[in-house]
């Protein structure tokens, strides 16, 4: 079996210690021995990667991943792309986020039926590359909720993001196909959203006995489900139901966040902050002032939503990074910007953030016993990172600065060797 | 884009000229300059390559390409597979086409209405490697004919690989909806095939049909194709000005005659390893010798095999590729075609190398920059160990060729020698 030595490196291991010199083998996929100084471990034969001090870190897990979205400015965009264009697009960014340090994603829906699912299995073949990946199902909504995009007089559903429900038979039926297609996670949306005037954040759409439905099925199966819950009556409707990840929880009262403390062991939080403060300070070039954003409730949310997180976050409520990346203000890849508002919106640590998106995201990927931390017997989802991201968490956003990315012990992106040549010489 | 002097190689330069030692100068995508012996120096800031002896051609041009064929033994097994993993398994096909030296391809027919031209535009955009490539409609057929895959009693079209017209009318119409999807060429079924038990010699459309097809395919600037296996749709082929004839296994005297009249416009690509492995290396898939036999397929590659023949003293341009896609030709094995240029059509090695190189310029319609070796050419450049002029087989094995070239990159770069276990992070 190959075998990879890191030596030289600075270990930020996930777990929350301070980083220290050590050497990390990598045998397989797995790895074999971390080592507390560098000389401290040694392998015959293994390839040696020498890594003159820079930081070694377990791969980011992304929580909240939509590689359906497109980049653009308008929901209605989404749809406007043919599904083979889609598939092609969604290959195209599970390999960036890949190769942007991202080795795990949490799915939290896909535009059409099987996209998710189809890149996923995809990527588990190795037909493509791309992150460990959880599959979503599309959005599950009701008529007029976030997700509907049709028109009055144009009411196909190929129009829409979102598939829509009326009732808990109804629910049932749409849960059921989707766990034929094979997802690893339901998608429902309980709230509305700012971006969708007719349908606002602080909103709640769907009727207990649909919820209940939705998680009977999802129960039988052993599959999850996963909510957009921006209003308060949202995050305590998914809470009742035992929903185990909400996406956004902006708004929230005592008795949510008594009741998101009580569940804190189970339960998953990824905000998304990134598009709620995009849609404030970057979405000018796409014909939203900072004046319409505000008249659209962002600036009220945000504040919301920072008061709601940080008693989260104080309460030991896990709260996750990722989330809404893939529209012409929030593009793909930029992700790691979360790590950095949550440190100067919410208070967190460095550190903390650091392992919001690392240990955290091995425990969402349903695998925190294998994933997310630098650990003997780990997977070897690896980066290679030229600076401290203690010291500067940006640098988790520069291409550059990212030596190396390492997917289930193969290098994804391959440190460089120092020489370079010009004279090739066919072997 | 880096300039790169491939230098102390062989040339073939796909004129028709022997080989010669010489250099090859690339800036850009375009090829700057071809020298004979090793003079070249005083070039700044190019990338050398010493080939150390090895052959360097032109990129290979595949005439009768299914990205969409899933390398299955049955034809229906190409629509089980969704949408969502056909677009994956064309983009997946299209880089083996590209590793394997296919550096353009015409498509030939595509399963569901937009995969080639998807792929194209993909290929295009720099999104997924691939080869040049025109892209193809599904093939128009008619009821009953190579295509209908749907059974009596599920008489669903997404059951098909073909599209199903009936009369002029339904073929304006259908044409005019794969000239909306974006495509290059239309594909129309003109004869039979005997692995759906229609034999070869059937010419199903009348030639009103065929008629509207190319007149609206003319309309739009779209060219055809035709799978022609018999005398007579050949010869509708030439009435009709279809361009490209795919199969044309069965041929008579004034078949030929018309050929040869019109020999600077048709190209023929017989896909002949569908007719040598079908017949005889597709056993362990339940079609043994003697089952093909029965459908046919031997007599057919015997007809066809005098009929190329003939094609060629004539001086009319066969073409390698064609119906690779199956359990029994799958994707990338088509360097096989050159062997069997040779094997059972008696061309001499150098005559398969052209058919793949300088016929293949044409047939791309870019015969002005594409196929050769020549200064002002596009830079579609493969560098092979070994003389395919004396083995034609070194094509079909990808450790032979070292290194493949397109629009003046390099898909696959040349190996350096040294290997170093100890690396350090720049």
């Amino acid at each position: 079996m190959a075998e990879i030595l890191f030596t030289n490196v600075r270990i930020l291991d996930g777990s929350g210690q301070m980083p220290w010199a050590g050497a990390v083998l990598v045998q397989g996929n797995r790895i074999k021995q971390v080592g507390r100084t560098p000389a401290s471990v040694s392998a015959f034969g293994a390839t040696v990667i020498d890594a003159a001090g820079a930081t070694l870190m377990p791969g980011l897990v992304e929580a909240h991943t939509h590689f359906s979205w497109n980049d653009a400015a308008t929901l209605q965009e989404i749809q406007r792309m043919p599904v083979e264009e889609h598939v092609l697009w969604c290959a195209k960014v599970a390999r960036r986020y890949l190769e942007a340090g991202w080795t795990s994603c949490v799915g939290a829906a896909c535009a059409k039926p099987r996209l998710d699912v189809v890149i996923r299995d995809a990527i588990d073949k190795g037909q493509i590359p791309g992150p460990r990946y959880l599959a979503a199902s599309q959005e599950i909504t009701v008529p007029g909720g976030l997700g509907d995009e049709t028109l009055p007089h144009v009411p196909y559903p190929e129009f829409s993001f979102g598939v829509l429900v009326n009732g808990a038979d109804d629910m049932r039926r749409v849960v059921r196909m989707f766990l034929k297609y094979g997802v690893d996670s339901i998608k429902l949306n309980l709230s509305g959203d700012n971006f969708t005037p007719h349908a606002p954040a602080n909103t709640t759409w769907m009727t207990d006995a649909e919820v209940a439905a939705a998680m009977e099925e999802v129960r039988l199966r052993g599959k999850r489900c996963a909510v957009h819950a921006r209003s308060a009556a949202s995050v305590k409707q998914a809470l009742r139901h035992g929903v185990e990840i909400i996406y956004h929880a902006s708004f929230t009262d005592e008795e949510a966040l008594d009741m998101l403390e009580e569940h804190r062991d189970r339960v998953f939080v990824a905000p998304g902050m990134a598009i709620l403060i995009a849609m404030l300070e970057a979405a000018e070039p796409w014909g939203i002032s900072r004046a319409r954003a505000v008249e659209m409730g962002y600036q009220i949310e945000l504040e919301a939503a920072v008061e709601s997180l940080r008693a989260m976050h104080k309460r030991g409520v896990r709260v996750l990074p990722g989330g809404d990346y893939g529209f012409a203000f929030t593009p793909h890849c930029d992700n790691a910007r979360d790590l950095e508002f949550f440190v100067k919106y919410l208070g967190f640590t460095p550190m903390e953030a650091i392992c919001s998106a690392t240990q955290y995201g091995g425990q969402i990927m349903m695998k925190g016993n294998e994933l997310g931390q630098i650990r003997e017997g780990f997977l070897a989802d690896l980066l290679l990172v030229d600076g401290d991201p203690l010291a500067n968490l940006s640098i988790l956003r520069d291409p550059k600065r990212l030596l190396a990315v390492m997917k289930d012990g193969r290098f994804v992106k391959a440190p460089a060797i120092a020489a370079a040549r010009t004279m090739g010489r066919a072997a | 884009m880096a300039n790169v002097l491939f230098t102390n190689v062989r040339v073939f330069d796909g004129s028709g000229a022997m080989p010669f030692s010489g250099e090859v100068l690339v800036q850009g995508n375009r090829i700057a300059r071809v020298g004979r012996g090793t003079g070249t120096s005083g070039i700044g800031g190019v990338t050398v390559i010493d080939g150390a002896g090895a052959f360097l051609m032109p990129g290979m041009v595949e005439a009768h390409t299914h990205f969409s064929w899933n390398d299955q033994p049955t034809l229906d097994s190409i629509q089980r597979m969704p949408v969502e993993e056909h677009i994956l398994w064309c983009a997946e096909v299209a880089g083996r086409y590209l590793d394997m030296g296919w550096t353009s391809c015409v498509g030939a027919a595509t399963a569901k209405p937009r995969l080639d031209v998807v792929i194209r535009n993909a290929i295009n955009k720099g999104d997924i490697p691939g080869p040049r490539y025109l892209a193809a409609s599904q093939e128009i057929t008619v009821q009953g004919g190579l295509g209908d895959e749907s059974p009596p009693h599920l008489p669903f079209p997404e059951l098909s690989f073909g599209a199903i017209v009936s009369g002029p009318e339904e073929m304006r119409r259908t044409v005019r909806q794969f000239v909306k999807c974006g495509v290059d060429s239309l594909k129309i079924n003109l004869s039979g095939e005997y692995i759906t038990g229609l034999p070869a010699e059937l010419t199903p459309f009348s030639d009103e049909e065929v008629a509207m097809c190319v007149a609206e395919a003319e309309r739009f600037g779209k060219r055809v194709a035709a799978h022609a296996r018999s005398c007579e749709s050949v010869k509708q082929c030439v009435r009709h000005g279809i361009e490209v004839i795919y199969h044309a296994s069965f041929t008579d005297d004034e078949a030929l005659d018309l050929l040869e009249a019109n020999k600077d416009r048709h190209f023929v690509a017989p896909g002949l390893a569908w007719l040598v492995t079908t017949s005889s290396h597709a056993g362990q898939w339940g079609l043994t010798p003697e089952v093909t036999k029965k459908m046919g397929y031997h007599r057919e590659l015997e007809i066809a095999v005098e009929s190329l023949k003939k094609m060629i003293r004539r001086g009319i341009r066969i073409l390698p590729g064609g119906d690779y896609g199956f359990a029994w030709t799958p994707h990338g094995t088509n360097a096989r075609d050159l062997e069997y240029f040779v094997k059972y059509l008696g061309m001499s090695n150098m005559e398969a190398l052209l058919a793949a190189t300088a016929y293949g310029g044409p047939i791309m319609r870019m015969g002005d920059v594409l196929g050769q070796v020549r200064e002002g050419y596009l830079a579609d450049i493969l560098l092979v160990d070994g003389d395919p002029l004396a083995d034609i087989t070194v094509l079909q094995d990808r450790k032979r060729i070292l290194a493949v070239m397109k629009d003046g990159e390099f898909h696959r770069a040349p190996e350096v020698r040294s290997q170093r276990t100890t690396r350090w992070a720049a």
